[in-house]
């Protein structure tokens, strides 16, 4: 990582701290921003699999709404630690992401994005049909996580600074990741898997970890869902919801890790601001993607490096 | 693949309802609707996803998902989002075999087998057809052999939509229409066609019979979300051990 960039990454981070002392921020600006900086660090995790290695993944809603699933079980049931919670959904998830991992691996292209979609229906109709959870009301009202005994985050204000960092640390994992040997083996793979596998590298075996690494982190951040939400419904899982995840990160731009998390803030404030306009945003939504692919196809990052305002790196 | 397709489905049993309210005529619509979504598929093939054929496969699943929403909340707009019924054109019923079928049922028994062996001559007999899979096979070979690739692509696309479009109207009276319809529907066409094999019709013929029995069996000793879960499950099972279906090909999208 150069010095520039990572200057400019704690300019960003500063600003985000301050974000909440300007006078209006109101509670409902701050679950705002609280979602639009969750749903950017998911597109940023799901970046690691699109954008650096290639792998299309149409089943992150799954492990998104397993992290949100394991934090509100826990919860609903007297378990009120955030580290218990967020334990137990690295443990769900990760169980889950070993499985899907394992089997969509061995598949390339589009088989690899069925295997992953058909794997999230699975998880969907089973939380969708289980009365134990809620079936199709999901869980409710849960109570909030605490950080230590007696103190709950329970205000928009400690969502919000629980959720940066939880983005502050994510991008940091994933920018090493990338720029270290095991990243430019994902960039490999992603160019040309077969070379990559004369060259001696096992493919599977990088294809998992970088899996399991995307689905673990959208686990978490799935897990941080219901201390905002106070619920999880199985519509969190829904295949649209994986559709969306994607659209985050081709708004934002493949293989940049900073565009997607633009990307995901960029859907949930445009979906928010149509929204509250008019009742037809989800056509709104609908256009900018067609608009996106056809005229856009590297993202608002990568448009504005074509416009002259840097140099276009997909792989830095 | 075409996320969209589930939404030219539904578009189908809407336009049906459009062409019903005019001419008061179940078999009109059926002729009139299929061809108005033609033209709507042909004009969206021509204006967004003919750009994107030098562009990675990629591309085209991410726009036909825009597409989808865009036609999703058309319809909304248009039609509401309450659902709607279609009566059967054909009523009474027949016993057949010791149990008793809806007339309209055994029509469309009738109409999907002449379907079927339409479509199966087409892509076997005409010379038409077989221009289609050469596309499929080689888009640049038949280019320089002097068939304008484009055309084609724009053509089936166009009727690719009309049979979508048909199949809804055709289903409208024994489902209900809602904007969704495309949502539920599109998974289980693409289990199908993974199922089967893809560019292979008879292995989508099996694998639809082989998933209807599947559904009706099972649901006889289970609830139906595990007969879903069973459903997703053989596919998980063929996707890994035979990615390429039943009846598939070597090296379709691979």
């Amino acid at each position: 990582m150069s010095r520039v960039s990572s200057w400019r990454g704690a300019l960003v981070l500063a600003a985000l701290v301050a974000l909440p002392a300007l006078p209006f921020m109101s509670k409902f600006y701050l679950l705002l921003a609280f979602d639009a900086l969750l749903f950017g660090a998911i597109a940023m995790s799901l970046d690691l699999l699109i954008g650096y290695t290639g792998l299309v993944s149409f089943g992150h809603a799954a492990f998104f709404g397993l992290g949100a699933y394991s934090t509100a079980i826990l919860l609903e049931r007297g378990v009120v630690s955030l580290w218990a919670c967020l334990g137990f959904a690295v443990l769900v998830v990760g169980l889950y992401a070993l499985l899907v991992s394992y089997f969509a691996t061995a598949r390339r292209g589009i088989y690899f994005a069925l295997l992953t979609l058909v794997f999230a229906e699975v998880v969907y109709t089973f939380f969708r049909y289980t009365q134990t959870f809620g079936g199709s009301d999901g869980i409710q009202g849960v109570p909030p996580a605490q950080l230590v005994p007696g103190v709950a985050i329970d205000t928009p204000l400690a969502n919000y600074y629980a959720v940066i960092v939880y983005l502050a640390l994510a991008y940091a994992l994933c920018r090493v990741l990338v720029t270290s040997h095991f990243g430019k083996v994902l960039v490999a793979i992603r160019e040309n898997e077969d070379r990559a596998r004369f060259l001696g590298y096992n493919v599977q075996r990088y294809k998992m970890a970088v899996c399991m690494i995307s689905a673990l982190l959208t686990g978490v951040g799935g897990a941080l869902y219901p201390g905002r939400s106070a619920f999880a419904t199985p519509d969190l899982m829904l295949w649209t919801v994986s559709g969306e995840f994607i659209i985050m990160v081709m708004i934002g731009g493949l293989g940049t890790l900073g565009g997607p998390i633009i990307g995901g803030a960029f859907f949930v404030l445009l979906q928010e601001q149509v929204s509250s306009y008019v009742d037809w945003y989800f056509m709104v939504i609908g256009l900018v993607l067609v608009f996106i692919v056809l005229f856009m196809p590297r993202g608002l990052l990568g448009f504005r490096r074509m416009l002259g305002f840097g140099q276009w790196r997909a792989t830095a | 693949m075409n996320f969209a397709h589930g939404e030219l489905y539904m578009l189908g049993a809407y336009a049906g309802i459009a062409v019903i309210g005019v001419t008061q005529s179940f078999w009109v619509a059926l002729v009139v609707a299929p061809l108005l979504v033609g033209v709507v598929g042909a004009v969206t093939e021509v204006a967004t996803l003919r750009p994107l054929y030098r562009r990675e496969p990629l591309y085209g699943l991410i726009l036909t998902f825009g597409l989808a929403l865009v036609f999703r909340e058309a319809v909304r707009q248009i039609w509401g989002g309450d659902m709607r019924r279609i009566l059967p054109p054909i009523t009474g019923s027949t016993p057949l075999l010791g149990m008793t079928y809806p007339n309209y049922r055994l029509f469309l028994l009738g109409a999907s087998s002449v379907l079927l062996l339409a479509i199966w001559l087409f892509f076997t007999q005409t010379r038409a057809g077989i221009v289609v899979r050469a596309a499929v096979q080689d888009a640049e070979m038949l280019d320089g052999l002097g068939v304008d690739v484009r055309r084609v692509f724009t053509l089936t696309f166009a009727g690719s939509a009309a049979l979508a479009a048909l199949a809804g109207l055709l289903l409208a009276p024994v489902f209900t229409v809602y904007p969704q319809m495309g949502v539920e529907m599109i998974l289980l066409a693409f289990i199908v066609v993974i199922l089967g094999g893809m560019g292979s019709m008879g292995g989508s013929v099996v694998a639809a019979v082989v998933i209807g029995l599947t559904q009706s069996l099972f649901s006889l000793w289970m609830n139906p979300q595990r007969v879903a879960i069973a459903i997703f499950g053989i596919m998980i099972v063929v996707l890994v051990v035979r990615p390429r279906g039943f009846f598939g090909r070597e090296g379709v999208l691979e």
